[in-house]
């Protein structure tokens, strides 16, 4: 067996998928695979793409951040947000990173980190959205 | 005796009343059953959060991040949670008073308040205590940004130095017939320690980053939780009142059919009383 079960976790839904060989996790320091018999770990992950590998074919998903949770029953993911490459809203991606870049292009926004990280969030979404 | 026109008409915005009475309970129902299946979904990802912190906090140093630094009590903030709307029974009324109490208890010149919902807004406005902000509107489409923006709004109060602690008041869903009003600390963050501890667990970038991180997220999903519960118990309230209502109504119509019925008969008595006099006259 090298099928593992992964468990992913937001504020508002919980879904399982079993038998997954493969998840790649974009952490804060660049990303990472995860397979069977990882060591127990917790890390942080970052704005990024996840992929999912089950049965051979690989699925695509948009996160925000959060974090992965390594155990030798399950792999965890609580995640801020989670999309799948093929729910992605583009028109809403799209007018967000125009108001985002609207933000800092006139600076009339003090807080630019926020508008930088939603810049960035919103990017990645549209990335994740070409799958 | 009242007139038979006027108890008809009573009769008749009664039981309009009890219309109005009976939807709003359903609507309430069904707005419950939702408010509790996001209850449900919310929980798995505040006890995985709640756990990682359990096992970190106790190796961290509290001076690491200002969400965790005690300090001396000098200043508290209250954040208020009610609803928009009332005829919801006892609902916001057992909130307010519970934090009104604690706030003049301990001196209300040194309380800050956060106000949720229109009416904790209302009460406190009046009354001349320290608002520092109010959020309202927002229960109809009520999800996970509005906590984080609560969260932060009231976090960054702390975290300025402007107070020491913020205490959340809240009405807890214990089931659908008991809410109760509740007080919770919510910074600085307190955990109890978990001690069966997890060893060679790998942290990545590190412990101390990790904890960084997850503590304002944890606290933004605490306030997420405080929202629902408060949402939940609401509409619970609500639904129980306008059961209340709606069966008290139906007393009252009971009464007024009754109170209707001998005012006709006792017309008819009168009547006929009147007919069979005038008759005997005639008789001579």
């Amino acid at each position: 067996m090298t099928n593992f079960k992964l468990e992913i976790v937001t504020p508002t839904e919980i879904n399982e998928i079993e038998n997954v060989s493969y998840v790649r996790c974009p952490g804060s320091d660049g990303s990472f695979g995860v397979m069977k018999d990882h060591t127990d770990a917790v890390i942080e992950l970052g704005v990024g793409e996840i992929k999912i590998t089950k049965a051979g074919k690989d699925s695509y998903y948009a996160t925000s951040g959060g974090y992965a949770e390594i155990s030798r029953e399950k792999v965890q993911l609580l995640l801020e947000t989670f999309e799948s490459s093929k729910n992605i809203n583009l028109d809403r991606a799209k007018s967000s990173i125009e108001r985002s870049k609207d933000r800092i292009s006139n600076k009339r926004n003090d807080d630019m980190n926020r508008a930088e990280l939603s810049l960035i969030k919103a990017l990645n979404r549209l990335k994740v959205s070409y799958r | 005796m009242a007139n038979l026109k006027d108890i008809r008409d009573r009769i008749k915005s009664v039981k309009s009343i009890q219309k109005v009475t009976k939807a709003m309970k359903m609507v309430a129902a069904a707005k419950m059953r939702r408010a509790q299946q996001n209850m449900e979904k919310a929980r798995p990802y505040s006890r995985s959060l709640s756990e990682i912190i359990e096992h970190l906090l106790p190796e961290t140093d509290r001076e690491l991040l200002p969400l965790l630094e005690v300090r001396e009590v000098n200043r508290i903030a209250y954040v208020v949670v009610t609803s928009d709307k009332g005829l919801a029974g006892s609902f916001n009324s057992s909130a307010l008073r519970k934090a009104q109490n604690e706030i003049d208890e301990f001196g209300r010149e040194k309380v800050d308040i956060f106000c949720i919902g229109k009416k904790a807004r209302d009460y406190f406005k009046p009354r001349k205590y320290n608002i520092i902000e109010s959020y309202i509107d927002f229960w109809s489409d009520l999800n996970f940004n509005n906590a984080v923006n609560i969260g932060n709004s009231i976090t960054n109060h702390f975290i300025s130095g402007k107070v020491d602690e913020i205490h959340v008041v809240f009405n807890e869903f214990v089931n659908v017939a008991t809410q109760r009003a509740l007080t919770e600390k919510f910074a600085p963050l307190e955990v109890e320690s978990n001690k069966d501890k997890i060893s060679d667990r790998l942290y990545e970038p590190s412990k101390d980053e990790i904890v960084k991180s997850l503590v304002p997220r944890h606290l933004n999903v605490q306030m997420w939780k405080y929202l629902l519960e408060s949402y939940a118990s609401e509409q619970a309230a609500r639904m129980v009142a306008m059961e209340n209502a709606t069966s008290n109504s139906e007393d009252m119509i009971k009464d007024l059919q009754l109170e209707f019925n001998k005012a006709r008969q006792a017309t008819i008595t009168t009547e006929m009383l009147e007919i069979v006099s005038g008759a005997e006259a005639l008789k001579g």
